[in-house]
């Protein structure tokens, strides 16, 4: 398994499967949308602030851009699986693509010198920012995001 | 938060809008509405056109937009490539404080000039 956790996350206990919804679709980006809507909706239902949205939005674009392109090579056939759980403390979600997988050490940082003005390659780097944990599985064909509610003092 | 925000639902993005107004040395590239995946390679498509007209400065004005990813930001990149070609500059005006996050944190400031108003970035003068 690889393993690509944001440096300096507290590791969090995965949350049993039975407790999170399912949505399937095809490997297209416009179908790609499905999954996003209806979790930005339970979002909103959680009462998460804008910047939090903001963040899950973006993460998730960026998960579901690289198993669309990376990992189902853009194959029509292949699918995209999204599971995720919305509560009043935390957000997860799992997206899984159909490909042969990746090792995300094998990703250069896109803010280096050397790598800053090149096109492509700054999903993996994004999710980082955003979220709270990201992490790899299934030699790279599936990534787990998680954000936690920002606690107000 | 404007009439169409409140009818928006939840989840729904704001329509992905680009025009683009041009001047005898330049062109300004509005971006509105959300760049998501889908839609965020016209924007770089949009850009490499401008560019390829060799004007040698693009402004792209960022003060609609409320959402970008990273295929825009890269379609921004490209644009940049491209019109540095020519000798030009590709600037940026007025991001909404989450992209100017975006471009911060991915260090594209870096690269991109970031001004606050058309005006100022039409007026400044040419690095090269």
């Amino acid at each position: 398994m690889n393993v690509g956790r944001q440096q300096g996350a507290s590791e969090s206990e995965s949350r049993p499967l039975n407790t999170f919804k399912e949505i399937t679709v095809d490997n297209d980006l416009t179908e790609a949308k499905r999954p996003e809507e209806a979790i930005l909706r339970d979002l909103s239902a959680h009462g998460y602030d804008e910047n939090t949205t903001f963040a899950i939005k973006l993460a998730l674009e960026e998960a579901m851009t690289n198993a669309f392109r990376h990992g189902n090579q853009c194959d029509p056939d292949k699918r995209i699986t999204v599971r995720y759980s919305v509560t009043d403390d935390r957000i997860e979600i799992q997206v899984c693509d159909e490909g042969e997988g990746f090792c995300p050490g094998d990703v250069p940082d896109p803010t280096e010198p050397g790598y800053i003005d090149r096109p492509h390659g700054r999903g993996i780097m994004l999710m980082r920012a955003y979220l709270d944990e990201v992490e790899f599985c299934s030699k790279g064909c599936s990534v787990r995001l998680v954000k936690f509610r920002k606690q107000t003092p | 938060m404007n009439e169409s925000d409140m009818k928006r639902p939840p989840g729904r993005d704001q329509a992905f809008g680009l025009r683009v107004e041009r001047w005898d040395r330049g062109a300004v590239v509005y971006a509105t509405g959300s760049c998501t995946m889908e839609v965020a390679h016209r924007l770089g498509e949009t850009i490499r056109e401008v560019a390829d007209e060799k004007r040698p400065l693009i402004l792209l004005d960022l003060s609609n937009l409320e959402f970008i990813e990273s295929t825009g930001l890269g379609g921004i990149v490209s644009g940049y490539l491209r019109v540095r070609r020519y000798k030009g500059e590709v600037r940026i005006v007025a991001p909404c404080p989450s992209i100017r996050h975006v471009l911060e944190v991915t260090r594209l400031t870096h690269l991109f000039p970031v001004f606050e108003t058309l005006e100022m970035a039409r007026k400044s003068p040419m690095v090269q």
